[in-house]
């Protein structure tokens, strides 16, 4: 009865809010700290970017797709000139692909070290934030070295790549990937060993395979919770056939096991990287794209660093495209965190949210 | 005598203020719908490698607490009167940054229907830091710009502090 | 098991209410069904446990009807007299995933007044995409869990939706 007669309070938390990096709007119900309920509410980046893809050619949407998300920035532009090669029956040369697989698992690695960065910040561990956005540095180093930019790479064209791997560039990519790697053995120590941190994460946000499934994760936050879901291993796409990687999977599904498996998804980054550069097959950078693509739809699904990236891409036969659609990894996640708030402390929730790596860029297009 | 306390006074602390400000800037971030690149450039100059905290400048969250306004993205249907609120909030002199090309101009943006323009449509600028996204080392040279103009700026406030005073007095 | 294999279970599956189906794609399956039959055949795949619901989207044929002549679900979609001669059609996709397959149940909706059932009874994660397809498509989910807007402003104009052929943007 007196629960019934007690006010609900509402915390809301964003747009703009110390806690989020980006734009979005959550509202907490809380009987004193514990979480009741939870709602989102998205779009403060919405441009309209789907739309905006309709009325620019198929050369100027790759830029445009690029720029969805600063962040996994190669993975739009990679599920984007796979499906529109796919639709031209135009195959990028093998060269090609592995050069792409190879920038796919470098911004993994990009990704992932900084989702640590940001989510040891929200668990109030700063050090550990500025140790993994230093020891990042080495990846943008490498990145920028391979493709001229830190960010937005830009190294997909339609029907292959522009970027290439001389003997000199791969030992700068090989060292960086020593060091790294030798960092990443750190990490996955304090995430696995240091008290505090245990504390923020061990049991927090926990959903079971059944529950992950149910409410339709994908990526990392999913494999954590032991759903054996990844489109690199699924469905090979670019290179992954020629270097396949292994499936990282973690069976307890909580906080803790989002930080393990994605720290050990780059130790198996760190070795399909090595394997691309020792066997990287010879030849041609690009193969020739036609300007109008033939009428037809395709649906290409690549593994971004957050999860399974959909593009469906219809054409109508000109220089346009007549539809993109783009379902980002994050819009699946969102769900862990209004689904698994309920009962947990208020001060959890940054954690949480962190812990499924949100972007709401991907996310409002 | 009274006069001429109080002019030394008002500049006396016209400069102190100045020095105050150019020293230790705090600056909030607001991202208005950017795709995230310049946002994680911004963050990646406050640690180690490019460390702006040597300049003084400090991310932090409440844009009551904030001499600098930095502005990433185009401005979006929803952010629009979120950043005038941010801006509103802030306290008098308060000093806006656009970072990245969609926020200068729009960029890559132009024509989406969610999009309606770029910063300065929405709010005054001071800077503008080009770039898609601008390196660290160009975030980091366009705010020491922005003091640089700051200290220039202060030392004029002090003087006119200086003129005001002398013709409030005699 | 083969992808071959997965599809012609898929396939099986749907059959109750399949209108025609079309491999695009070697890996991809499209079934063509009636809106009304959504629910029953997303509960089929479901309780066979066929893939998962990777994405809800439509497609605007403004100016293309005549691409629909042989299509049943067209000429169903007449015959009920919904539909204006030249009133375009919208199509409804779910795409769901098993794998490398890819099985798409494929709806025709009239223009004006274009409902469809949710599937948010069966499938909880399907309510953002059904939020994003009210709001870019016009089409209403009847009995979704929350139908406000996802990504357009609380005050975006009613009866516009970005993602038909007819929206023009760089109005304002």
């Amino acid at each position: 009865m007196e629960n019934e007669t007690r006010e609900k309070f509402i915390i809301p938390i964003g747009p703009q809010h110390p806690a989020l990096k980006e734009p979005g709007h959550f509202e907490f119900s809380v009987d004193g700290e514990t979480v009741t309920g939870a709602t989102v509410r998205l779009g403060y980046v919405h441009r309209g970017i789907e739309k905006a893809a309709e009325e620019r050619n198929w050369v100027q949407d790759l830029y445009l797709l690029e720029r969805i998300c600063g962040i996994c920035s190669h993975a739009h532009a990679l599920a984007y000139s796979l499906g529109v090669e796919k639709l031209a029956g135009v195959t990028a040369p093998p060269r090609a692909q592995a050069i792409r697989q190879l920038v796919a698992e470098l911004e993994r690695v990009h990704s992932h070290l900084l989702w640590l960065g940001v989510s040891a910040h929200e668990a109030g561990f700063d050090t550990l934030f500025m140790f993994s956005w230093r020891d990042r540095e080495t990846i943008m180093d490498v990145l920028e070295g391979l493709t001229g930019n830190r960010v937005n790479y830009s190294v997909n064209v339609l029907g292959g790549v522009k970027a290439d791997i001389d003997d000199a560039r791969a030992d700068a990519i090989r060292r960086g990937i020593d060091f790294l790697e030798e960092r990443t053995q750190h990490y996955l120590k304090i995430a696995t060993s240091d008290e505090t941190f245990l504390r923020r994460t061990r049991g927090v946000g926990y959903t079971s395979r059944e529950q992950a499934e149910e409410l339709g994760l994908v990526g990392p936050t999913a494999r954590a919770a032991n759903v054996a879901r990844d489109v690199r291993v699924d469905v090979p796409y670019a290179a992954y056939t020629d270097f396949p990687v292994q499936m990282t999977l973690d069976t307890r599904g909580d906080l803790e096991a989002r930080f393990v498996v994605r720290i050990r998804e780059l130790f198996e980054s760190y070795r399909v990287v090595r394997q691309i550069l020792d066997r990287l097959p010879a030849g041609e950078l690009t193969a020739r794209m036609p300007r109008r693509i033939k009428e037809g739809e395709t649906v290409s699904r690549i593994e971004a660093p957050r999860g399974e990236l959909f593009y469906f891409i219809k054409s109508n036969g000109s220089d346009k495209p007549e539809r993109i659609k783009v379902r980002t990894p994050s819009i699946c996640n969102f769900a862990v965190v209004t689904g698994t708030a309920k009962g947990h402390q208020l001060a959890d929730m940054p954690m949480i949210l962190a812990g499924m790596d949100p972007c709401f860029s991907c996310n409002d297009r | 005598m009274a006069t001429i306390l109080g002019k030394k006074w008002d500049e006396a602390l016209e400069q102190v203020k100045t020095w105050a400000r150019v020293n230790s800037p705090w600056a909030i971030h607001f991202n208005s719908g950017s795709c995230n690149g310049c946002d994680i450039e911004i963050l990646a100059t406050v640690t180690p490698r490019y460390d702006l905290e040597r300049f003084g400048v400090k991310l932090q969250g409440s844009p009551r607490h904030a001499d600098i306004l930095i502005c990433t993205g185009p401005v979006t249907l929803q952010a629009r009167d979120r950043l005038k609120r941010v801006y509103e909030q802030m306290p008098e002199p308060k000093f806006v940054v656009a970072v990245g090309s969609c926020a200068i101009s729009g960029g890559v943006f132009q024509g989406c229907y969610g999009v309606v323009g770029h910063i300065d449509q929405v709010i005054p600028v001071d800077a503008y830091i080009p770039g898609c996204p601008p390196r660290p080392e160009a975030i980091i040279d366009g705010l020491v710009k922005l003091l640089g103009s700051l200290q220039a700026k202060g030392e004029a406030t002090a003087g006119e502090a200086r003129h005001d005073s002398a013709t409030a007095h005699s | 098991m083969s992808t071959e294999a997965t599809l012609q279970t898929a396939q099986a599956l749907l059959a109750p209410w399949t209108k025609g189906a079309r491999a695009p794609e070697p890996d991809r399956l499209d079934v063509l069904i009636d809106a009304a039959d959504l629910t029953a055949a997303v509960q089929t795949l479901h309780d066979a446990r066929w893939g998962y619901l990777a994405a809800i989207t439509a497609l605007d044929y403004l100016g293309k009807t005549a691409s629909f002549a042989q299509d049943a679900r067209w000429q169903a979609l007449m015959a009920s007299g919904r539909v204006p001669a030249d009133g375009a059609p919208l199509e409804a996709l779910y795409f769901f995933a098993a794998g490398r397959a890819i099985v798409t149940l494929r709806m025709l909706l009239p223009r004006e007044g274009a409902a469809i059932a949710s599937i948010c009874g069966i499938l909880p994660s399907a309510s953002f995409f059904e939020r994003e397809l009210s709001e870019m498509f016009g089409i209403t989910v009847t009995e979704t869990p929350d139908p406000n807007h996802l990504f357009l402003p609380e005050n975006w104009p009613a009866g516009v939706h970005p993602l038909r052929k007819d929206f023009a943007p760089g109005r304002q």
